[in-house]
């Protein structure tokens, strides 16, 4: 038996679930939050809050309210304080508020019964157990637009407006609403709505570089020291930021490509290892593409293809391609085509997302255009068109 | 016995949970928590309509009828292996 390699030293620091002890690019979100919730190391009883915290898929909203409730509730175990954080994903729960507080009753009472009573019922048990265990919650309500969607008004004002009928008890149950977009909101009635838009989180998608910030940190956690080239981080960034800045995605194509390197008994997670990550799990390209390209469109991208299929470059310059390209005009016995006609065939190729292009300052002889093919593996894309090329469907 | 050891294991149910685990009805289970609680073996908790069953942790009686429990199903397990 051969002995196993992996270029991971804990990959479980890349699972969906876990949440890192520091969240780049998320301070001053966080100290936000933590700003909203002081009170509740001071005078919890006096006081509930309601907090928004708004952004598009992948911008660290659910890892900013868990990050913040696991420091918050350590936080106030530091000062007696008898505070529990409950989070739930209201899409797991298919909105319903039934469901969600059940949940809620779950954490105090796991064997709870599950029918017998109403939602209003279920309201009241709810302030009951918080009142008999003299405790403070924060309930982290994810994926809030289902229930907003599923319930409609009255349900979220019940929720909101619950210490009102408390007259003259303490104030127990706090909400973070985490929601992609506020117009979700817009579905409630104005008295509902005015009960929750007063403190809004809303986290900016993540640019390249902060998403290589996020990258790197995963990577020192995640993988064996230098396991993880900048190139491959670059690339995983870029592909990211193209899914709207969406660090989940990242994250999980790290991952992947890490797998994928393993598989390869690779020391090092190559780009050509995030290529083949991102086409296992993004519908990247249609041979019918391919077959619409012209002759030598075909020919340039082939030696693109084979410029990247070495594994080890992320991005090749234009003149490179261009000689590549001169390779395999050779060897179809084809004069190749003019400079000015590879940058229109250039700039085509990357309008069908098939190859990305960026200007860079940083070479020695002012700008120059730099090629990355981000989400096709070199090898199947050179396979592809060598197909198609001996059909002679060129 | 077989409610003190339903409720040692899960720690507390409620009314026709216990009944449904013991293949017992309603009203027995019922005559028998009353009969357990006057004894301070159990306690239970009411939430509206519900009552939350578990064993007096305080009392002396609930800790010996425990004890004899675990001793039993140590015993049990011995003779089966």
């Amino acid at each position: 038996m051969s002995h196993y390699r992996s270029v991971f030293r804990d990959e479980t620091k890349l699972d969906i679930n876990y949440v890192p002890h520091r969240l780049p690019h998320r301070d001053r979100e966080l100290r936000l939050l933590m700003e909203f919730f002081s009170f509740l190391l001071q005078f919890p009883e006096r006081m509930a809050q309601r907090v928004l915290i708004t952004g598009d898929v992948g911008t660290g909203k659910t890892a900013l309210s868990q990050r913040f409730g696991a420091d918050m509730s350590r936080e106030a175990g530091k000062q007696g304080k008898n505070f529990r954080y409950v989070h739930v994903n209201c899409r797991e729960y298919h909105g319903s508020l039934f469901l969600i507080l059940q949940h809620v009753v779950s954490v105090f009472h796991p064997n709870f019964p599950q029918r017998g009573y109403s939602a209003e019922e279920l309201l009241r048990i709810v302030m009951q157990i918080l009142d008999e265990e003299n405790v403070y919650v924060i309930l982290a309500l994810d994926e809030f637009g289902s229930m907003v969607e599923r319930e409609g008004s009255d349900a979220v004002y019940q929720l909101t407006r619950l210490q009102e009928v408390r007259q003259n008890k303490p104030q127990r149950l706090s909400l973070i609403c985490i929601l992609r977009n506020l117009n979700l909101i817009s579905k409630l009635d104005a008295s509902t709505r005015s009960t929750l838009q007063s403190n809004i989180i809303n986290l900016e998608r993540y640019s390249k570089q902060q998403l290589v910030d996020i990258l790197n940190d995963r990577v020192s956690s995640a993988f064996k020291l230098s396991a993880v080239p900048e190139d491959t981080v670059n690339l995983i960034a870029e592909l990211a930021s193209s899914e709207s800045g969406n660090a989940r995605f990242g994250i999980e194509l790290l991952w992947r490509a890490g797998k994928y390197a393993n598989v390869e008994d690779l020391d090092t997670v190559t780009p050509e290892c995030a290529r083949k990550a991102v086409s296992s799990i993004v519908p990247t390209m249609r041979k019918s593409d391919l077959a619409l390209l012209g002759f030598h469109e075909k020919l340039f991208l082939l030696g693109i293809a084979r410029l990247f299929k070495q594994g080890q470059k992320a991005s090749a310059t234009l003149s490179e391609a261009e000689q590549a390209y001169a390779i395999a005009c050779e060897e179809y016995d084809v004069k190749p085509n003019s400079h000015t006609q590879l940058w229109k065939y250039l700039k085509s190729l990357a309008a069908t997302d098939i190859v990305r292009t960026e200007v860079s300052t940083t070479g020695s002889r002012g700008r120059s255009t730099l090629i990355c093919l981000p989400r096709i593996p070199a090898h199947e894309l050179e396979r592809e068109l060598k197909d198609i090329l001996e059909k002679g469907e060129g | 016995m077989r409610i003190l050891k339903v409720l040692g294991h899960v720690g507390e149910l409620n009314v026709s949970e216990i009944a449904r685990r013991l293949g017992v009805n309603y009203e027995t289970t019922s005559k028998h928590l009353k009969i357990l609680e006057d004894e301070s073996i159990l306690q239970h908790k009411e939430f509206g309509r519900i009552r939350l069953y578990r064993i007096n942790e305080h009392s002396p009686k609930a800790k010996a009828v425990l004890d004899l429990v675990r001793v039993w199903e140590q015993a049990e397990t011995e003779v089966k292996t």
